[in-house]
């Protein structure tokens, strides 16, 4: 991806919408008495489209705007974004993605991997009250929430960064000759 | 040129890294910072906007929940109105009694909140957590509106939590359910005291727990505010608030872990107006 200022101010405008969007809305909507959390699927995104340095540094920024704004500590959503970012960057640099399946697909691994280590950083901070085994029902279900919103948001990021993506021309799979008379 | 290029990748992840560990250990446990109060006041006004634009959306899908919720709890209410309406005729007689009394000693006073010098505001939640491990939300009231940290916030149904922190025009509120949140609590009419601690990852229980377990609780029984007060030292909370009903007391889970399950009267996942009580000795 090729960052310019304008396309900074984009993904700046992408961060801060997103997480408006999750603090206003989604963390205040429940299916099945879970919220979705659209904000590793849109980390996701960014780093699949801008690799992973956009992905880290986008996980990181957005983690920090979370923290801020819900007055948590500092540095634990940023942690935990920055790894999923960065993990989706690495995916889009060695691996070829092809396939309508594969944003959603990734956007809820992230939302797992994002799930996990968010625990794993709460637990290790110290949690003194007890963890309900529920809690591994809203990680499941937020999962399967960031499948199905992984689509739209991937093609929104796509949409709104396409001036600074570097797109590569799509093989078209030739049409075999018809030989007559064989 | 290559090598030169991913060097100075791993330099800026590293650094990343660092800083988020740095922010981490700089900041876990302490009150709100400078920052953090910056950004939150200038967000302000932009969730605000935000919650009300979207509330109409949000109420939709929302509506979906809740429907497919009221199916199964049609039954168990139906149930509850009969035990309750038993319980009404007995508490008119109890209520009548208890203001002839009242009106003994001098004490006629109608509500919890009116013996105690709290104030209540009201305001509008603006955001909410993503995260289960953080049950926190953003309410539209801060300094100006006379709010300090550690108020008691409740809803129409209990109590549901304290303010956090407090910038200029919003506050957060620490929910009962967030794993830091920790209430002195007694059974009613028993009286037998305890402490009321969320279970992470799941909104709709608490834990009562050190309860006495020589006296035994039972399952409907409702939940209040302790509102302890010993020399210098009181209880965040006025006593009586209403905080939740019994909902599992196995004699087993009484007499070996000494707690039993509380379900709050506050629906903590769909706040949509609090109310602050601000003023109260401290």
């Amino acid at each position: 991806m090729i960052v310019t200022p304008k396309i900074l101010a984009r993904l700046a405008a992408i961060a801060v919408g997103g997480v408006l969007l999750q603090l206003s809305f989604f963390s205040r909507v429940e299916l099945f008495h879970v919220s979705p959390d659209v904000l590793p699927a849109l980390v996701v995104a960014l780093g699949l489209l801008g690799g992973s340095m956009t992905g880290a540094g986008a996980g990181f920024s957005i983690g920090l705007l979370v923290d801020c704004l819900l007055v948590q500590a500092l540095g634990a959503t940023s942690l935990v974004l920055l790894g999923t970012g960065y993990l989706a960057g690495l995916v889009r640099e060695r691996f070829e993605i092809h396939g309508t399946l594969a944003p959603p697909l990734l956007c809820a691994g992230g939302t797992l991997f994002a799930g996990l280590a968010f625990a794993a950083v709460q637990l290790l901070l110290g949690v003194d009250a007890p963890i309900s085994g529920l809690l591994a029902r809203d990680i499941a279900l937020k999962c399967v929430y960031a499948f199905f919103l992984g689509w739209p948001i991937y093609l929104g990021v796509r949409r709104v960064l396409r001036p600074a993506l570097v797109e590569e021309p799509r093989v078209r799979r030739r049409r075999q000759p018809t030989v007559l008379g064989t | 040129m290559y090598r030169k290029q991913v060097r100075r990748r791993r330099a800026v992840l590293a650094l990343l890294i660092i800083s988020s560990f740095a922010l981490l250990t700089l900041t876990y446990g302490q009150r709100s910072g400078g920052l953090q109060r910056t950004v939150s006041a200038a967000f302000s006004p932009v969730q605000t906007v935000a919650d009300r634009a979207l509330k109409p959306a949000r109420d939709l899908v929302n509506w979906f929940d809740e429907t497919f919720d009221a199916r199964g709890e049609n039954k168990r209410l139906a149930e509850e109105l009969e035990a309750v309406r038993e319980q009404a005729v007995a508490g008119k007689a109890a209520v009548g009694e208890n203001a002839e009394l009242r009106k003994l000693l001098r004490l006629d006073r109608t509500g919890v909140l009116a013996a105690s010098a709290y104030e209540p505001v009201t305001g509008r939640v603006i955001a909410r957590s993503p995260t289960i491990w953080y049950a926190t939300v953003t309410i539209d009231l801060g300094e100006g509106d006379g709010v300090r940290v550690d108020d008691p916030v409740i809803s129409g149904a209990g109590l549901v939590g304290r303010i956090a922190s407090v910038g200029g025009g919003s506050s957060q509120v620490t929910l009962l359910t967030d794993h830091t949140s920790a209430v002195t609590a007694k059974v009613v009419p028993q009286g037998v005291q305890g402490m009321i601690r969320p279970e992470v990852g799941d909104p709709e229980d608490l834990v009562l727990d050190f309860i006495d377990s020589s006296r035994k609780v039972g399952v409907g029984d409702a939940v209040v505010t302790a509102g302890w007060r010993a020399q210098d030292f009181a209880s965040l909370f006025p006593p009586n608030l209403p905080v939740g009903e019994v909902t599992k007391a196995s004699i087993d889970e009484q007499v070996a872990s000494r707690q039993v399950q509380v379900r709050p009267y506050a629906d903590m996942r769909n706040l949509d107006f609090v109310q602050v009580l601000t003023g109260g000795s401290r």
